[in-house]
């Protein structure tokens, strides 16, 4: 039940909020008491029960929601995002701040349901209303190209989703399942004939390949986040919007065994070329906000090595690191927003010895962007380890290769802070300010968290990691005894996860 | 077999339709003395509710004692026959709504109007209850004649009276072909009932197969005349954008439904008993109709137009459903119901918006909207989302009721057709969206409000969430009662 209040809550916001129109503190107001209620809630969703009612009769759709290891813990990161999130919102858009509320919590409320979904309808559904919202954000308070990148983002989400909804339209049907529901899926769509799981997941890939995003399909993401509002709160939400990779792991490859061992592999291969291509094309930017998408696309491909290696290990790290990214790369999405407040652009070179003068600014920047860049102790770390790791073990040169994208982010990463922060300083700047703080506080805390006790978060996950590696690891391998696929709460919880699967 | 020792005529199963015809005739002498079409207005809305009302003492009646037929099997009363009455009756109520201050402000506003659209209600009934080639094609004349005249209803304008024309010449055409495609069928099997053509179908030693399908495919292109699938679609944008827009808002629900209700009952009883090849047009033309009205509302910068192509392109989604025969029929009419919300609610929003002569309906129109009617743009936001087939609206599940009666069918091909033309539906569709929010007003709004569109427009997107959001109830009563008398 609570997953099902975690849903409503922001969505019964989402309409107070709306009708607030243009007053500010309202806005505020309710855009905090839902974010932290939310919040508050999410927090017992672990173990919690789930919601099945039947839905649409005739056709095998429930309204099933089933909170997974996953699906929690990624729920819970992003409700906590969403707090400075809204905060920033209700404070920093110039005219209708309650609109640009609505549609953050509707977002937010969407995503909940892509994550808790338990039934491959809803999982649908849920994944196009989170696309509304998003258009909304860009279209109705976006920077000048606006329009073309709605276009863009509307041709590739589109496209990418009906190719998806073709397959899903089609499982049921084709597999003989009694519902949508993921148990009675599971039941029988690993049966399916070869040939026909491979065009079913490559239908799903397509759809999902483009919100994850991975190369070529990425070229949306970039323009999203340059025209959208500059105050980066929409960046945010882009950033929360990690249901392209959640969507593979949660359902394309443990509903289709056969389809993702033929096609995994060409999707590995374009996973390391997305973090390279993304890491390369970060260093070469000069606008901030393009500099941070093409690091977040980097980040992407690094999950997409790490959920296509099919290693466990590697499976867990991903969808740790998609959480850690959330906050990361949210973080920074705020500071950018932070940075054009005082000078009005997103150009590095207008920037330059910010730290003089606002040194809280520069050291709380500097901790965020480590984080993002995968320094140990921080949320990224494990991760991305993990998910190098863990396909190490199958494709050493791929990993290998996908590995130096981190040591293109430390450039890129170091480059950004000395540009901004360090240098000459061109004119003094205010300091970091009590919204701004406020803004950040969540989002350390939740970086710490996770970057110092990853075990308890990996070990949720794990719960469904194993639905995939599992069986690739009895079908090659005799199955491993069962208590080494689980991993034991504690500090020695990395290298449980690590040496478990095989 | 003994002969029936009288014609069983049971009254009470053509309630519905009789009390329409009666509202008609009431409503047109009271025009020889009531000058306002208002006062019409509101007889003709009694009169469809109580026909609503029969309707629905029918479908209790009938859900617990079998469905009922009159004159042999010629008429039929079952779940699909009722099921789209109530929709043929949301719509013309609708219909009514929305003239009802636009046809003042536009200066058309004479009490005939409004008997006629009934009497083309009273002949759509009667083409979803027809159980008979001949009972169909009464109907389909009963429902055409008062719409040619409601398209010229604009007199003067020349646009209208091409409109008026043009259906005219061209529905005379598809009836003269209906009435062929029945001829040959008669010839063949002997019979104009469907029950009996079935019977002499499937009999061994069948010896006319091949006039029985031509038939078979006569009645076919006719009905696609009225329903507009391609390549018989080609008058719908003309006369669409010619007529006024609340007959064209009539026209594209009402009498899709009711070609469309021929269309299934047809294509669920006799045609699988024809050639396949029949059942193969069906699909090449189906695939036709998605392309071409979908790539043709794309290069449209009329909001009318674009909505007129749009129902050319749900033709083609209806299609889908269409080809699967008996296990198409609850997807057929559920799709229906929606689609009638959804775009009653579209054409509703284009009057507030278009001058009082239909002018000015281009997308310019729509810029900054959502700034100066914000409830009047968050409505057409609904209805555009769900004819593009948006989760959780209407016109997704009508769309994945289609797509999956035709996947199920073995038209996997087609369902992906359809699929891809979505996305380019989309692009239109959210282009009128785009226009509302993202640009800033460039004309000055024509500045007219109607509280009972505003009702009709409220009903429209309730329902079009509603439907979405519980897609269930209207399915679960759509598989209650008796199916398709007419093939046992």
């Amino acid at each position: 039940m609570i997953a099902l209040f975690v849903i409503l809550i922001p969505l019964a916001f989402a309409v107070v909020t709306g009708l607030t129109g243009t007053r500010r503190s309202l806005a505020v107001l309710f855009g905090l008491v839902s974010t932290l209620a939310t919040f508050a809630l999410a927090l017992f969703l672990p173990g919690s029960s789930g919601v099945s009612v039947p839905w649409i009769p005739g056709f095998g759709a429930t309204f099933t929601l089933q909170p997974g290891g996953a699906g929690v813990v990624l729920t819970l990161v992003a409700a906590l995002t969403m707090i400075p999130t809204v905060l920033v919102a209700a404070r920093r858009v110039e005219r209708a701040p309650g609109v640009f509320v609505a549609l953050l919590l509707v977002m937010q409320a969407g995503l909940a349901g892509v994550f808790l979904a338990g039934d491959l309808i809803l999982f649908y559904v849920a994944w196009e209303v989170t696309l509304i919202p998003s258009l909304l954000l860009l279209g109705m308070f976006g920077r000048d190209k606006r329009r073309a990148a709605v276009l863009k983002y509307l041709v590739y989400a589109i496209g990418g989703s009906f190719l998806m909804l073709i397959s899903i339209l089609a499982i049921k049907p084709l597999s003989g399942a009694a519902s949508y529901r993921f148990a009675d899926l599971m039941a029988a769509t690993p049966h399916l004939a070869g040939a026909t799981q491979v065009w079913l997941f490559v239908g799903l890939a397509i759809g999902m390949a483009v919100k994850l995003p991975m190369w070529p399909l990425h070229s949306w993401l970039i323009d999203f986040n340059e025209q959208n509002h500059p105050s980066g709160a929409a960046d945010v939400a882009g950033t929360l919007y990690k249901v392209g990779a959640f969507g593979f792991f949660a359902w394309a490859m443990p509903l289709l065994p056969i389809g993702v061992e033929r096609v995994g592999p060409v999707l590995l291969a374009l996973a390391v070329v997305t973090a390279l291509y993304g890491a390369l094309a970060a260093t070469a930017q000069t606008d901030i906000k393009r500099l941070l998408a093409y690091a977040s696309l980097s980040h992407m491909g690094i999950v997409g090595v790490g959920i296509f290696g099919l290693h466990l290990a590697g499976l867990n790290g991903a969808i740790f690191l998609l959480a850690a990214q959330m906050l990361s790369t949210g973080g920074l999405f705020l500071i950018s927003g932070m940075l054009y407040e005082r000078r009005h652009s997103f150009d590095l070179d207008k920037f330059g010895g910010l730290a003089k003068s606002a040194p809280a600014l520069s050291a709380l920047s500097l901790f965020v962007l480590f984080t993002a860049i995968g320094v140990p102790g921080l949320a990224n770390f494990p991760g991305e380890f993990l998910s190098l790791l863990g396909t190490y073990q199958q494709h050493p040169w791929l990993a290998a290769l996908a590995t130096l994208s981190v040591i293109a982010a430390g450039v890129y990463g170091v480059n950004f802070f000395q540009r901004l922060y360090q240098g000459e300083e061109r004119e003094p700047t205010r300091e970091i300010g009590a919204l701004e703080t406020f803004a950040l506080i969540p989002l350390i805390a939740g970086i710490l968290w996770l970057g110092l006790s990853p075990a308890p978060q990996l070990q949720r996950i794990q719960e469904q990691s194993k639905l995939i590696a599992a069986p690739t690891a009895t079908a090659e391998a005799p199955a491993p005894p069962p208590a080494a696929l689980a991993v034991q709460a504690g500090p020695g919880a990395l290298a449980d996860a690590l040496g478990g699967s095989r | 077999m003994s002969f029936p020792p009288a014609i069983d005529i049971h009254w009470a199963n053509f309630a519905p339709e009789l009390t329409l015809l009666i509202t008609a005739a009431i409503t047109t002498l009271f025009a020889l003395f009531q000058r306002d079409g208002r006062s019409s207005a509101w007889l003709a809305m009694v009169g469809a509710v109580v026909a609503g009302a029969f309707n629905a003492n029918l479908w209790v009646m009938h859900a617990t004692s079998g469905a009922g037929s009159s004159f042999g099997l010629r008429f039929l009363a079952d779940t699909p026959g009722l099921a789209l009455n109530f929709v043929i009756l949301l719509g013309t109520l609708l219909a009514v709504l929305v003239s009802y201050d636009y046809l003042k402000r536009s200066d058309l506003d004479q009490p005939e109007y409004y008997p006629l659209i009934l009497f083309s209600a009273t002949g759509a009934m009667i083409m979803a209850g027809a159980g008979d080639l001949i009972t169909l094609l009464l109907g389909l004349e009963i429902m055409s004649l008062p719409v040619y005249v409601l398209s010229a209803w604009r007199m003067g304008a020349r646009q209208s009276e091409e409109a008026g024309m043009k259906y005219f010449l061209l529905g005379a055409f598809g009836s003269a072909i209906l009435i062929y495609g029945a001829a040959l069928t008669y010839g063949a099997t002997g019979s104009f009932v469907y029950a009996d053509i079935v019977a002499a179908l499937s009999a061994t030693g069948f010896a006319a197969p091949l006039l029985a399908t031509l038939g078979g495919a006569l009645v076919l292109a006719g009905l696609g005349f009225k329903a507009a699938i391609a390549p018989f679609h080609q008058w719908a944008p003309d006369v669409y954008t010619g007529a006024p827009t609340s007959v064209t808002t009539f026209m594209s629900v009402v009498v899709k439904t009711a070609a469309f209700a021929a269309l299934i009952r047809i294509a669920a009883t006799i045609y699988p008993s024809m050639e396949p090849w029949l059942l193969t047009t069906l699909a090449v033309l189906v695939g036709l109709t998605l392309v071409i009205g979908n790539l043709a509302a794309l290069l449209q910068t009329g909001v009318k137009r674009m909505l007129a192509y749009s129902a050319v392109a749900h033709a083609g989604y209806l299609g889908l459903a269409v080809l699967a025969g008996p296990d198409g029929v609850r997807a057929v009419a559920w799709y229906l119901a929606a689609y009638t919300l959804m775009n009653v609610g579209a054409f509703a929003v284009l009057m507030q918006v278009s001058d009082a002569n239909d002018r000015g309906d281009d997308l310019e129109r729509f810029a900054g909207l959502g700034k100066r009617r914000p409830a009047l743009a968050f409505a057409m936001t609904l209805f555009m989302l769900s004819l593009g087939g948006i989760p959780p609206l209407a016109g997704f599940a009508g769309k994945i009721l289609v797509f999956q009666a035709a996947i199920s069918a073995g038209y996997v091909a087609l369902a992906v057709i359809g699929i891809l033309t979505s996305v380019v539906a989309l692009v239109y569709y959210f282009r009128v969206i785009t226009y509302m929010y993202f640009r800033e007003p460039e004309y000055e709004l024509a500045g007219f409000r109607s509280s009972a569109a505003a009702f009709a427009i409220g009903i429209a997107a309730v329902g079009t969430v509603l439907f979405g959001l519980f897609p269930g109830w209207w399915y679960g009563l759509l598989g209650t009662g008796q199916h398709l008398l007419a093939h046992m």
